[in-house]
């Protein structure tokens, strides 16, 4: 017998390519730097001077993720940190740009609501969401670990959309969306976490579920229609979704929770028909309450008709308004510092990405795009990548539905979809989105690390099987 | 499952696709339409913060600037400056803080910058640190002829609301366009709000209708003049064969609904069988009402239509479309014997009249109206430049020729209805064919009829329409401020 060639040469291990990412988030930093001076040099005609020590904690913060990636999820995506931390930066140099406007002697107006100490919040929050990060590598080593939780954070995620819905409107309602708890100076928007936790419920339920779900059922016009009890969920979520849109008038959460279901439905299962039947739903649904509450029904006026009339002074100025600073940044933008996005009202929230069109142009925006974009796209690689089904499902949703988000979002502002109030992920000011948005980057870079993980090398060559004879 | 996950990919690929041709088409494709969206505040704001594209008026080759943006000593604001105030007022318009109206107005986004043409420029301009700038709108308005009408309007017609409109028949090219009473556009330039409400309300409220830019946007009966299109109906569809073709001219002439029209002052026409030339000079109203009734009220419309009637026009002003309306009971006789001698329903500006005689002068061929000539990007680079087009063909050269025989004779007979107010002796030899019209206007019958001129000088690139509300006789009233013009254009020009 000889021995199988290479066999005395060790496997090729596959790279953790962290220095890659170290690289990269070097790189992102830069940007994030240089888009800061760029910033105040628009606004004040000068390099900024003290609130430097922003950018230097920014860096130290993402350095820090970096240390724990390194440390425990060492084959982890490189792409997903850079790309998370370029997103988080420029946001807070878009907060930090807004939130000086009208102040300490430069020019525009101040934009209503946001606190002059709105970027040291932001970066405040930033350190909770790598805080967050870093927990959820530390404690979940394996996606599986949260399987065991499938049904309470099913309940959790229920509760938290539900408190809301609940509570008295001084201590839930802000700009007319009921989706708050505000207690003392502390606001929370729970849906950011409800949607982490039901898409930890749906996977685990539909792994468990999903052969009767794509199995079971008859053939009808060519489309196979599950059974009638395997329905259930699905109408719950449908119903869910609605009493969401009903109580808390807040379409855009409604559509992601309801998105998020049948996107992971249908990876499940592989079923077209449960894609048909939840578009239909969610159409029919949408047809009813806009006919029946005239907060939706008046979402789809301002979307057709936005110029029309006096609705650019009256219901449509928002998004008219937004839509002519993004045409006013034309090609290039203005330059940061340079535009007027205080016109447009709570620009530092669901209208951020107007301001980013703005200032930074179409050209700034399609690089924006392609940032979310990219970062939608390493995440359901590692969706693919994985062998476990739960974590697949997961992943896979939740990239999803962070490439909905955006879409819903982007789509709304920029009038290709009716609009809808979510946060644009990482941008928007507000540290439950921003959180939120860390955990879901902690579960990629977990999920990620899991699915390039090499498998456990034999501790030692222990030879050819040997056939051993018996007498 | 990862074929699900691949699909679900594909519909993510889908969204951002989506995502980013929207975010094309707002910022680049309907960036100017939202620019150029009213009450747009970006715009608005920053209007004021460079210098807007000056307005020129070149068609004497002179390049006089009739409408600029300076700066304002002690700020970053540029303000709208017009050195001849009222004289240009009907063609510039104002710019002001709440809005815009003429050239200002129609030329916008090329005085602003916003204009797609423009965008190169712009960002080269971006690149290179320049500030930016409008470009420059350069119309074809003579100075000469220009300053003679605003002149002539506002101090020979007694006060009484007027407009002319001189153009170049071979081109189309608006070379004079006044209107009185009229407005200081410096008066639109302050950065007060209530003082600009004020003198606003003012203007508004003033029962003379300064604002009112009555070249384009009045319309009067055109009288006598319209006698040019039956002439034209009668010889093209050869139902006159020629000038020396007699018609029936009676004294008093019995309409079918019974009423009866007599001519003016009960005058005699000729021999009561006159050629049609000797009609038309001495514009007898029965002979034309009765060719009127031959020719129907269709065929009139038609040939008024070839001369640019019953549309609109936009020169790139919006004009008031100028009318032989199809109203109930058009069709009657008796209203189309009325219609023939511009009376009844008829309703022209006094830009149509100007194009009356255009088309005449031109062979037949009535050119476009148009005041641009060219637009200048700020290195003086033509960015746009007009083309003269035919409008339409009204009538035959040989036509053509007919009517301009009988529009001479308007103005050379001694018997002509013009000839002692823009015969030879009154224009200093200068050669005027043109047609008188003494429109009642229904308003009053004591001598404040509606006065009409419309004239062009054969070989010379001059037509003129004039209208003087409640003038009297457009022999008398509007004839001479047609003449006042062709002197001084002609001075220049010849």
């Amino acid at each position: 017998m000889t021995a199988a060639p290479y066999a005395d040469q060790p496997v090729p291990m596959p790279r953790g390519r962290r220095s890659t990412e170290l690289l990269m988030l070097v790189f992102a930093l830069a940007v994030v730097l240089f888009a800061y001076g760029a910033a105040s040099l628009g606004l004040s005609g000068k390099m900024p001077s003290g609130p430097l020590v922003y950018i230097a904690i920014f860096g130290v913060l993402m350095l820090a993720a970096h240390v724990a990636v390194r440390r425990y999820a060492p084959y982890a995506d490189p792409l997903l940190l850079p790309l998370a931390a370029l997103l988080n930066g420029l946001g807070i140099v878009m907060i930090y740009r807004l939130q000086e406007s009208g102040r300490n002697g430069n020019p525009g107006n101040q934009v209503a609501g946001l606190a002059a100490s709105a970027t040291k919040t932001q970066l405040l929050w930033t350190g909770v969401g790598v805080l967050a990060l870093v927990l959820v590598l530390v404690l979940i080593s394996q996606a599986r670990v949260l399987q065991r939780y499938t049904y309470t954070l099913g309940a959790l995620g229920l509760v938290l959309l539900a408190i809301p819905a609940v509570l008295p409107t001084s201590h839930s309602t802000v700009n007319g969306a009921k989706v708050w708890i505000i207690f003392g100076g502390l606001s929370i928007e729970p849906g950011e976490f409800a949607r982490l936790a039901l898409a930890v419920f749906f996977a685990g339920y539909l792994v468990a579920k999903r052969d009767a779900l794509a199995l079971a059922g008859r053939r009808v016009l060519g489309i196979d229609l599950p059974r009638a009890r395997d329905m259930g969920p699905v109408l719950l979520a449908w119903v869910a979704s609605l009493l969401i849109l009903v109580f808390e008038t807040d379409i855009g959460t409604s559509a992601l929770f309801f998105g998020l279901f049948i996107a992971m439905l249908y990876i499940a299962t592989q079923r077209v028909s449960w894609l048909l039947i939840g578009i239909a739903l969610f159409l029919f649904g949408t047809f009813i309450t806009a006919n029946l509450f005239s907060h939706v029904m008046e979402r789809f006026t301002v979307w057709l008709h936005p110029f029309s009339g006096s609705n650019p002074t009256g219901i449509a100025y928002q998004p008219v308004q937004g839509l002519e600073g993004m045409a006013f940044g034309g090609l290039f933008g203005t330059g940061l510092g340079h535009g007027q996005p205080y016109f447009t009202p709570l620009v530092q929230s669901d209208f951020i990405f107007t301001a980013f069109g703005e200032e930074l142009g179409l050209v700034g925006v399609m690089a924006l795009l392609l940032i979310f974009g990219l970062l939608v796209q390493r995440g359901l690689r590692a969706a693919i990548a994985v062998n476990d089904p739960f974590a697949k499902l997961l992943v896979g949703g939740l990239s999803f539905v962070l490439a909905l988000q955006v879409f819903v979002i982007v789509g709304g502002v920029s009038g290709l979809i009716p609009l809808t109030g979510v946060t644009t992920p990482f941008l928007s000011q507000g540290g439950s989105s921003l959180v939120a948005s860390w955990i879901l980057i902690g579960l990629l870079v977990r999920v990620s690390d899991s699915a390039r993980k090499p498998a456990p090398q034999p501790i030692q060559d222990e030879g050819m099987t040997q056939v051993v004879r018996a007498g | 499952m990862n074929r699900a996950l691949f699909r679900i990919s594909l519909v993510c690929l889908a969204m951002f696709g989506l995502l980013m041709l929207n975010m094309n088409y707002v910022q680049a494709f309907r960036a100017s339409s939202l620019a150029n969206e009213p009450g747009n505040i970006r715009v608005f704001d920053e209007q004021f913060s460079y210098q807007r594209g000056t307005i020129v008026a070149d068609g004497d080759g002179t390049n006089v600037t009739i409408a600029e943006s300076l700066p304002v000593k002690g700020s970053d604001t540029y303000r709208r400056y017009y050195p001849f105030g009222k004289v240009y007022a009907p063609i510039t318009g104002y710019d002001s803080i709440y809005g815009k109206s003429g050239i200002e107005e129609a030329e916008n986004s090329m005085l602003a910058g916003t204009n797609p043409k423009l965008a190169v420029r712009n960002f080269t301009a971006l690149l290179t640190g320049k500030q930016k700038q409008g470009a420059t709108v350069s119309l074809t308005i003579s100075p000469t002829a220009q300053e003679a009408a605003y002149h002539a309007l506002a101090t020979e017609t007694d006060g009484h609301a007027a407009a002319l409109v001189a153009l170049n028949p071979s081109t189309g090219a608006i070379l004079a366009m006044a209107s009185y009473p009229t407005f200081d556009p410096n008066d639109f330039t302050t950065f007060n709000g209530a003082q600009l409400d004020k003198i606003d309300n003012e203007l508004l409220r003033d029962p003379t209708q300064p604002l009112l830019n009555r070249a384009i946007s009045m319309t009067l009966p055109p009288g006598s003049t319209f006698k040019i299109v039956t002439s034209s109906a009668a010889f093209s569809t050869g139902k006159v064969a020629n000038t020396s073709t007699t018609i029936p001219a009676p004294t008093v002439l019995t309409l079918p609904n019974g009423h009866t029209l007599h001519n003016d002052d009960d005058e005699i026409c000729g021999d009561g069988n006159p050629p049609i030339i000797q009609a038309f000079w001495l514009s007898c109203d029965t002979a034309f009402a009765d060719l009127g009734i031959k020719l129907t009220a269709p065929v009139l419309r038609k040939y008024a239509s070839l001369y640019g009637m019953n549309r609109g026009l936009s020169i790139p002003l919006a004009v008031a479309p100028s009318v032989l309306p199809e109203g109930a009971g058009w069709l009657d006789p008796s209203f189309t014997a009325m219609s023939a001698i511009g009376q009844y329903n008829d309703a022209v500006t006094p830009l149509q009249e100007a194009m009356f005689a255009a088309a005449i002068a031109n062979h037949g061929k009535l050119m476009m109206p148009y005041l641009v000539q060219q637009v200048l990007g700020p290195g003086l680079s033509v960015i746009s430049s007009h083309t003269p087009t035919v409008l339409s063909t009204p009538v035959s050269s040989k036509v053509a020729g007919y009517i301009q025989n009988m529009m001479y004779q308007v103005t050379h007979n001694p018997a002509g209805t013009a000839y002692l107010t823009a015969g030879p002796q009154a224009t200093g030899g200068i050669d005027i064919d043109g047609k008188t019209g003494t429109a009642q206007n229904g308003i009053n019958s004591d001598g404040l009829d509606d006065a009409v001129f419309t004239c062009f000088v054969p070989g010379k690139n001059i037509a003129i329409g004039v209208m003087v509300q409640g003038g009297g006789y457009g022999a008398d009233a509007a004839a001479p401020l047609a003449v006042q013009v062709i002197k001084a254009y002609l001075g220049r020009h010849s």
